[in-house]
């Protein structure tokens, strides 16, 4: 079975095949995405969604650290992109660097609390965390605006230097989003690839053989969730702008508990790519069950409980699965390894 | 300090009624290691089910029908406490065969399974009753205020708190003083050793979980005067029960009880100085006491932690 920590052909190349592919597919999409009977606002919300599941994957799928409570950070970072353009001034960069630093610092606390923690006591850590966070935004009315929320946040032009874009077509803010998104396949990609993501693999796989071998585990825990907590950041910021608001309900449990289910329904435990696939099909099928029947979740849940009993892999597990042969032949190095459980 | 006692004695029902809600789950995660997740939507069916029983207006315009809505409301009410958690039951032990797939893996599948299934319960529960918030009836003789030592409480509060501790003691009973309780217990013990003495595992781990589910939906019917009916009050639910089990110690039947009464105490407390952040305080709770102690206050070894 292909499993996360398969070596590739070149596994210190930047930019893949698939990347490019990936790349041509993301920003050719505005040319065809209504003639498929979709609109552009949702191109916006996958590929924001992207974001958060590819860098909730160096987590949850790499390292093995089961977190269900990441709405949190993609709540702290659309709060603080709200935040500057609301009181500090109007500010594409500003704002997304306040994001991914609010992120990052929230992440980087939480993670000082949790990272020598595994299992399911991890679980339940990050679960009360976001729990915090989600309470916080809703009672410190003051800052957040309570259940409201904050409204009316600007979206700021992308100013370069001589020459200024205006953001508030959603076209253009999807071109934005999609370079964003490219950069930051190119990055998990490389940054998974690499010593440190190979580490944060053997974490997963017998973290306390990680810890003989001589590695600070709970260093790497912590950095990986923190390097996590500022995609999501990112992702937060993104979709303040895209939302033109921040409220709390990004950071409830539910929220948390769905990106769980993108990345598995994916096939983020055994693909990179899973976690894209899993976000498309959620989207997809919110806007396709949707428009059929009002209890698309119910189809969406049975189709998920179904894959965790019958296909954990999920998606690219299956699609792996038609094409077992040219698998093969893809790894030169199919790597056995014990998956610890 | 007097001012304080009616916010302790508040804390003090409130955590009962938590350790209510937390017993099931006390239960599966003991026996069987599985994060039951729809913990909470079972507890919501539960009290959906008393709902469909005292109301019966699914029977129609039959005589049998009206035959029941004329009988009074507390013979209706008695039989909704008893079918309603057997429904509930029933329901977690078609919940347990699903379950079955995900044993010998890691226990993060049986919590994701378990959270698909609290979604797809919640949507059921949304397309059998709606979205809206519902009351559930109850008897006169259990229903409005009464005058304690010149402070007022509600009646159903005493009674749902004095039915938490009854509950408490039969299940403890159940576990303690029957040939039932000990082949439980030594299957959480030592599982292979179990079946090699002849019983029937699978069996056993589908009784487990009914019970369990059959404890939420009691919980359910018990609970749901007191916070609301909503389809999503499930969620509602398991966190603080989830939390209860965490900071008590997994498998710890005592400190899940002496857990959920503090997280009640330190709710009602915090209620007396800021009501709005009264829930709050048991994240803040666990999260120092989890800090320090890594497996709760009475926590055991357990294989959730790999």
């Amino acid at each position: 079975m292909a499993t996360l920590s398969d070596i590739t052909r070149r596994s210190s190349q930047w930019i893949t095949p698939q990347i490019f592919v990936f790349a041509v597919f993301l920003l050719s999409l505005p040319l065809w995405i209504r003639p498929i009977g979709l609109y552009q606002y949702i191109g916006i919300e996958i590929a924001i969604w992207i974001i958060f599941a590819l860098g909730f994957n160096l987590l949850f799928g790499y390292t093995g650290l089961h977190s269900f409570g990441h709405g949190a950070y993609l709540g702290v970072g659309a709060y603080a992109f709200g935040l500057f353009q609301l009181h500090v001034g109007v500010s594409l960069i500003g704002g997304l660097l306040a994001a991914v630093f609010a992120a990052a610092l929230a992440g980087a606390f939480v993670a000082c609390f949790v990272s020598h923690r595994r299992g399911i006591y991890f679980a339940l850590m990050t679960i009360a965390f976001g729990q915090v966070f989600w309470f916080a935004s809703i009672k410190m009315h003051g800052i957040t605006g309570g259940e409201d929320g904050l409204l009316n946040i600007p979206r700021p032009d992308l100013n370069l230097g001589v020459y200024s874009v205006s953001l508030s077509g959603n076209t253009a803010l999807y071109y934005l989003i999609a370079v964003l998104l490219i950069i930051v396949t190119v990055f998990t990609w490389r940054a998974m690839n690499s010593p440190f993501g190979r580490i944060l693999q053997a974490i997963r796989q017998n973290e306390t053989r990680a810890s003989f071998i001589g590695y600070e585990v709970w260093w790497f825990k912590w950095a990986a969730f923190t390097l996590s907590a500022m995609f999501a950041g990112l992702a937060g910021g993104l979709f303040a702008m895209a939302q033109e608001s921040a409220y709390p309900d990004v950071m409830s449990l539910h929220q948390s508990g769905l990106i769980v289910m993108m990345v598995l329904v994916g096939g983020g435990l055994v693909n990179f790519w899973g976690p894209i696939l899993g976000v498309i099909l959620y989207f997809i099928a919110r806007d396709v069950l949707g428009s059929i029947t009002e209890t698309w979740l119910l189809w969406y849940g049975l189709m998920f409980v179904v894959m965790v009993m019958f296909k954990p892999e999920g998606l690219a597990g299956v699609l792996a699965g038609l094409s077992k042969n040219s698998a093969e032949t893809l790894n030169d190095l199919p790597v056995k390894t014990a998956e610890g459980n | 300090m007097t001012q304080l006692v009616p916010h302790i004695f508040n804390g003090l029902t409130l955590g009962l009624l938590f350790a209510l809600i937390a017993l099931g789950f006390t239960l599966i995660v003991g026996v069987m290691e599985v994060i039951n997740l729809a913990h909470g939507s079972l507890f919501a069916l539960g009290a959906y089910f008393a709902l469909a029983i005292i109301g019966g207006s699914w029977l129609g315009d039959t005589a049998i029908g009206e035959w029941w809505l004329a009988l009074p409301i507390m013979p209706r009410y008695i039989l909704a406490l008893i079918v309603a958690p057997i429904l509930a039951g029933l329901s977690g032990m078609v919940l347990e065969l699903a379950l079955r797939r995900t044993y010998g893996k890691a226990p993060l599948y049986g919590l994701l399974l378990t959270f698909g299934a609290a979604l797809v319960i919640e949507e059921l529960i949304r397309l059998g009753w709606g979205t809206g918030e519902q009351n559930l009836q109850l008897p006169q003789s259990i229903s409005g205020a009464i005058l304690l030592g010149g402070l007022i409480y509600s009646k159903y509060k005493l009674f749902a708190a004095g039915f938490a501790v009854f509950a408490i003691i039969m299940v403890w009973l159940f576990l303690e003083k029957t040939p039932y309780g000990a082949i439980i217990k030594a299957g959480a013990h030592d599982s292979e050793m179990v079946r090699a003495l002849g019983y029937d595992l699978a069996r056993l781990r589908l009784l487990v979980f009914g019970l369990g589910a059959g404890l939420a939906g009691l919980a359910g019917v018990i609970m749901v005067p007191i916070w609301g009916l909503r389809p999503h009050v499930g969620i509602d639910v398991v966190i603080p029960a989830f939390l209860i089990i965490v900071l008590g110690g997994i498998g710890s039947f005592w400190g899940s009880v002496i857990a959920a009464i503090l997280v009640g105490l330190s709710v009602g407390i915090t209620g007396a100085y800021a009501p709005a952040w009264s829930m709050m305080s048991m994240y803040i709770l666990l999260i120092l006491v989890v800090g320090f102690r890594a497996r709760g206050l009475f926590g055991k070894k357990s294989a959730l932690e790999n």
